[in-house]
């Protein structure tokens, strides 16, 4: 059933291809993106969507993939961005999207700063601590885990649920003293007396890996297969031009988040970016015949979420196979 | 006037007055409310929307019992309910303490209504979220900034309902009050006052009604209890059952606690409801 819809869209699209003048265009389209740092931002200070697409392009700027998942219902987004944990939530319970591309994985980008006076030198000096990270995304995920690996009862931390830029607030007030949260908030708090304990790339290491990754909505994807190609095609080229051009990029960055050049370039150092090649192969999405790792990530979050009463249950491995769709990937990269 | 006051104990003692309009009305209410639960059942059951969107009712009802059972990430629907019903009181009731005894005083006098008027219209129509941004920043992450929030919701409907009773007094019963001898303490225990409480009272209704908008705002930052955050939280997890059963629990407690206030009103304005 999944597989006869799949071949059937992948075969209007072909149709759609072969008489894209006839295809209608969207009025505008519009870019849910998430406030961290990766080659979207790239795309959008560049103009690239805007120049494949030819289309005007709307950025709604998104505090974490929570807030995204949250939006989707009401319909106004065509292309958005979540971690691994917003993902498994809106693929385990039908979200109407699809997970599309690699926007980055995650590594010292996202980390857990303490405040260095209060001396937590290791996990069990956090219990009593008050700690924020946003509830629902990647560091929330991470901080259970890492508590939890290293023996500390999570309930025993007063975790707050905050967004990285009321969580950097927050940590100037001295109201928390940790936080597991990313760029750019995250170098607030290691300027105001903080300094990193763990961070995403040691936790990937690890067995927990996170991501971001970027969705698009079903009835968009259906009504315009094209413009997704075109999306992916234009994040591919964003991703080339950060790993051929880091000097450029940092400039972009620090212009797109108001940052000095080398707080840019120190956090793309923390930001895996994946080439589109290899974005479908076994180790990420994986092809559209043979789904890759990605799909054990959402299945371990998702086992993990259920373990915390955050989730009613774990779907069917196939739920999140459904989710992961690298046609359009494999259609971008086939005609360059 | 006469004929009215020969009637009406004669209809009050063959029980309810008005009893054929209130019937037609409660029917009118009645069936809303059936026709909307039969339409969000019809939705749900005929798959209309998207059951990620709106729930069934029995979903709904399953999780208001799993969160009164069982509880919402770990505390039972009444904590959740102590913690926002503490905060909303904290700030509606302190205020009732300040805004009314302000809004007297603006009626009464100009020069006072002269020094407070721009600060209250000021603030007034910022939007809660932009407002709570900055109560975070100036007050922390706890409760302070939480009860701040509602108290700045509560205090201008308050403040101007106050203000409004205070300038409508008729000059003539003062004036006759005055004739006949009254004190100050007789005149504001025997004129003002009552002529004051109905709209200080309505001002309360309406100060409690726009308390309430704010709760969720109020809960979203660094909240690990209250019905807003409990709805908030939920909705990230996409759990939209939690969501609309705390709406409902809201809408509900709403209810009741504008029911206590008209309670209230007849109790201190008899007058009125004879």
């Amino acid at each position: 059933m999944a597989w006869t819809r799949t071949a059937l869209t992948l075969a209007a699209s072909v149709a759609f291809a072969a008489s894209a003048s006839a295809q209608q265009k969207p009025e505008k389209i519009v870019i849910g993106y998430l406030n961290l740092v990766n080659a979207q931002l790239v795309a959008k200070g560049l103009g690239l969507h805007e120049k494949e697409m030819g289309v005007p392009i709307e950025w709604v700027k998104f505090g974490s993939g929570g807030d995204v998942n949250r939006a989707v219902a009401a319909g106004q987004l065509a292309f958005g961005g979540v971690g691994n944990p917003p993902a498994t939530i809106g693929a385990g319970r039908g979200l109407p999207y699809k997970g599309i591309f690699v926007l980055n994985m995650l590594g010292p980008v996202e980390s857990l700063a303490v405040r260095t006076a209060k001396s937590i030198e290791k996990p069990q000096d956090l219990v009593g601590k008050t700690m924020a990270a946003p509830f629902g995304s990647t560091t929330h995920y991470l901080t259970i885990a890492y508590l939890r690996e290293n023996g500390v009862d999570p309930t025993s931390v007063k975790l707050l649920d905050m967004s990285p830029s009321d969580a950097a607030a927050a940590w100037i007030r001295g109201d928390i003293d940790a936080a597991y949260i990313w760029e750019p908030s995250l170098n607030k708090l290691v300027q105001n007396g903080g300094k990193i304990l763990m961070d995403s790339g040691t936790m990937a290491s690890r067995g927990y890996p996170t991501w971001d990754i970027a969705v698009v909505m079903d009835d968009f994807a259906a009504k315009y297969p094209d413009f997704v190609t075109k999306f992916v095609k234009s994040e591919c080229a964003a991703v080339d031009y950060w790993l051929k051009n880091p000097k450029e990029t940092a400039a972009i960055i620090a212009k797109e988040l108001s940052l000095s050049v080398e707080d840019a370039e120190r956090m793309m150092q923390g930001t895996g970016m994946v080439p589109c090649s290899k974005q479908i192969t076994e180790a990420y999405l994986g092809s559209s015949k043979a789904k890759g790792k990605f799909v054990d990530t959402l299945v371990s979050t998702a086992t993990f979420l259920t373990d915390q009463k955050r989730l009613p249950k774990v779907e069917a491995r196939s739920t999140y196979e459904d989710f992961i769709v690298p046609k359009y990937i494999e259609a971008a990269t086939a005609s360059n | 006037m006469t004929s009215v006051e020969q009637a009406s104990p004669d209809t009050a003692a063959r029980k309810p007055r008005f009893t054929f309009r209130l019937r037609v009305e409660h029917v009118l209410t009645a069936a809303t409310v059936v026709s909307l639960f039969a339409l969000w059942t019809l939705l749900s059951r005929y798959k209309l929307v998207n059951p990620l969107f709106l729930p069934a009712p029995e979903v709904v009802w399953r999780s208001f019992v799993e969160v009164l059972t069982v509880g919402y990430q770990g505390k039972l629907l009444h904590e959740h309910m102590a913690a926002s019903l503490g905060r909303i009181f904290a700030g509606y009731l302190s205020a009732c303490v300040i805004g009314i005894p302000l809004g007297l005083l603006m009626g009464l006098s100009t020069r006072v209504k002269a020094v407070f008027d721009p600060i209250v219209e000021f603030y007034r129509p910022l939007p809660p979220l932009a407002l709570y941004t900055l109560l975070v920043m100036w007050l922390g992450i706890g409760d302070a900034s939480k009860i701040a929030l509602l108290f700045l919701a509560a205090l201008p409907p308050l403040s101007i309902s106050a203000m409004q009773a205070a300038r409508s007094i008729d000059v003539g019963h003062i004036r006759a009050a005055q004739m006949l001898g009254a004190t100050p303490a007789q005149l504001f225990r025997h004129v003002f006052l009552p002529s004051c409480l109905p709209g200080i009272c309505t001002g309360m209704r309406i100060s409690l009604g726009f308390t309430y908008t704010v709760l969720v705002a109020s809960e979203i930052v660094a909240a690990t209890a209250g019905v807003g955050w409990m709805i908030w939280d939920a909705s990230k997890f996409l759990l939209s059952d939690v969501v609309i059963m705390g709406l409902f629990v809201l809408g509900l407690t709403g209810l009741a606690l504008d029911w206590l206030i008209r309670q209230l009103e007849r109790f201190i304005t008899p007058w009125r409801f004879i």
